[in-house]
């Protein structure tokens, strides 16, 4: 008896899920006709790459949905939809990876993109976000400037790497005083640059104090006369006055030859893509080139790209 | 609940570090080598991490518990009960404020005071940060010693006074002993938080990974952690030298509560014979 119990019960359960099934898949079909009609213009985007760029489009993404919320607002042809706008950040060989194996809509680049890469890609299109450049900041008092206010490559070098221990080391006539060195964390992406553009292979002495952020790095250098390290361009302008930024090779730090390229301790934030952006896509690089988004790539410390 | 959240942290750290255990080996303990994950030739040197990170936490401990010993017989005996109770939850605020504040002052106060008083270049060093975190452990010492000091003062005050022993030497010959267990344990509680405090000690350390001496440099592992996290490339031998780090922080962890643990036990034993 049970077992007849059993079986028909078995049978009513697959008959429902059979009928259900069905109707299932007939709801499934309308909807997909739908979400195709939606979809065809795409309202969510995907950032994938730097983790220094990750948050200045981070910050300018928050910006953007604050502002408009549904893609219908930034543009009446956008559908009715909420703004997506997601950003991973994983190194910029990963916006690179991303961009040419299309798991990304856009890619975040913290260096030039490599002929290699561009090779990979149909169509590749490139946007100038900003500049990432680090000038040598030191206190107004501190005693090298009695002397010059110009360091050679090799001068940086040297002090970065212990070579030269105490002031005295670097010129005679200067007080024998530890040069405290000051950078941010070894593996972060403001390091990066200048390991890559002034170090080289060397590696910065292992008893440099590493300050937390650049705000606590400038911080540091505005109160120690004997320290000296790497600002960003933006926030040791903020201090001018008190910290002073040191020429590299001759070539002072300012927008325009940081902008020409003269000046060597940056690297360019690039926005990579594969052919021409879609609606939903435009919108959004060109607020990020816009005004707004450039007023917010300055205050987070790099040079607009847009002047 | 609780011990499953733990396990799963465990578990995730373990797994996560694993790459770093099994490729780099005793490249993470080579007290020849250096940390420099970022290098050319990268090498993971956590030893004077690990180090800076016992060293500093004990100096702070230690500093902390003879203050926080006599605040809470000062509170107990020489004061009265509702001031100390003001006085007290007063301490117990001082637990609760953010450890940025500590570390801002600490930058602004204890740093700058080595800077002109001791003629150093800059302040920035291990005693600085063991300073500042006796600071930090002082509410958890003081609460946890006065508890014990007011059992102890119920069972043994009024036998000790009626002998005509005075109160002061009451105190250190009969009531201190008898709260050594409790002293312990506070001891123990104080230690586990300064291994894991990170924002304040990073701020006055200077974060050089180099191997920690009193008046140098040097970094602890949660400051490690905080600073290097944010920007370490996903899934790169970095950050899995980084969890590798932190096992061994809980294991540091795990050792320290279960000797608190163990030696509370036998103390307690003891007592009762």
């Amino acid at each position: 008896m049970k077992k007849k119990h059993l079986l028909t019960l078995l049978a009513i359960i697959f008959t429902t899920f059979l009928v259900i099934g069905c109707s299932n898949s007939d709801d499934s079909d309308k909807n997909a006709d739908g979400d195709k009609k939606a979809t065809e213009v795409k309202t969510k985007i995907q950032f994938t790459g730097s983790s220094t760029l990750a948050p200045v489009i981070q910050a300018i993404a928050d910006d953007f949905t604050n502002k408009y919320g549904t893609w219908d607002k930034v543009d009446s042809a956008l559908p009715n939809k909420d703004i997506e706008i997601n950003i991973n950040s994983g190194g910029s060989g990963e916006g690179a990876k991303g961009v040419i194996e299309g798991t990304t809509d856009i890619g975040m680049l913290a260096r030039g993109v490599k002929d290699e890469e561009k090779a990979q890609i149909t169509d590749p299109v490139e946007y100038l976000v900003g500049i990432d450049a680090l000038t040598l900041a030191v206190h107004p008092e501190n005693p090298i400037l009695t002397i010059k206010d110009d360091l050679t490559k090799e001068e940086i070098v040297k002090i970065f790497s212990g070579e030269y221990a105490t002031w005295k080391d670097f010129d005679p006539s200067l007080p024998d005083e530890e040069i405290i060195v000051i950078t941010r964390d070894i593996g972060g992406g403001a390091h990066e640059v200048f390991q890559e553009k002034v170090m080289g292979d060397v590696d910065v002495k292992a008893d440099a104090i590493q300050a937390s952020s650049m705000g606590a790095l400038v911080t540091k250098i505005m109160e120690n006369k004997y320290a000296i390290g790497y600002a960003s361009f933006g926030v040791a302008n903020q201090n001018e006055g008190k910290v002073v930024m040191l020429k590299v090779d001759g070539i002072e730090p300012t927008v325009e030859n940081i902008l020409d390229g003269k000046y060597i301790i940056q690297r360019p934030l690039i926005l990579l893509t594969s052919g021409k952006l879609d609606a939903a896509e435009q919108a959004f690089v060109d607020y990020i080139l816009g005004e707004e988004g450039q007023k917010l790539v300055e205050e987070m410390g790099f040079v607009p790209a847009a002047q | 609940m609780a011990v499953l959240t733990m396990g799963l942290i465990i578990f995730y750290l373990i797994e996560s570090s694993l790459p770093a255990f099994l490729e780099i080996n005793a490249g993470l303990f080579d007290p020849d080598s250096e940390w420099r994950p970022r290098s050319a030739n990268p090498s993971y040197n956590i030893l004077p991490m690990i180090l800076a990170t016992l060293f500093v936490s004990f100096l702070g401990v230690a500093i902390a518990l003879p203050f926080g010993i006599g605040t809470a017989v000062f509170l107990n005996f020489y004061v009265r009960r509702k001031i100390a109770a003001f006085i007290l939850s007063f301490i117990d605020m001082l637990a609760g404020l953010p450890s940025v504040i500590f570390g801002f002052l600490g930058l602004v106060l204890l740093v700058r005071w080595f800077e002109t008083n001791l003629g150093m270049t800059t302040g920035e060093c291990v005693l600085a940060a063991g300073i500042l975190l006796a600071v930090m452990l002082l509410p958890y010492i003081v609460s946890t010693s006065y508890e014990s000091l007011q059992k102890a003062e119920k069972r043994y005050m009024y036998a000790s006074l009626a002998m005509g022993i005075s109160k002061e030497h009451t105190i250190m010959k009969v009531i201190l002993p008898a709260i050594k267990k409790g002293i312990l344990a506070s001891f123990m509680l104080a230690y586990g938080r300064a291994l894991g405090e990170t924002m304040a000690v990073m701020m006055v350390i200077g974060n050089s990974p180099i191997y920690p001496r009193l008046f140098g440099r040097a970094q602890t592992i949660p400051a490690l952690t905080a600073l290097e996290l944010g920007s370490v490339e996903y899934g790169s031998l970095h950050l899995s030298a980084l969890y590798a780090a932190n096992v061994v922080l809980i294991v540091i962890l795990a050792i320290v509560l279960g000797t608190g643990y163990f030696l509370q036990r036998k103390l307690k034993k003891y007592d009762e014979i």
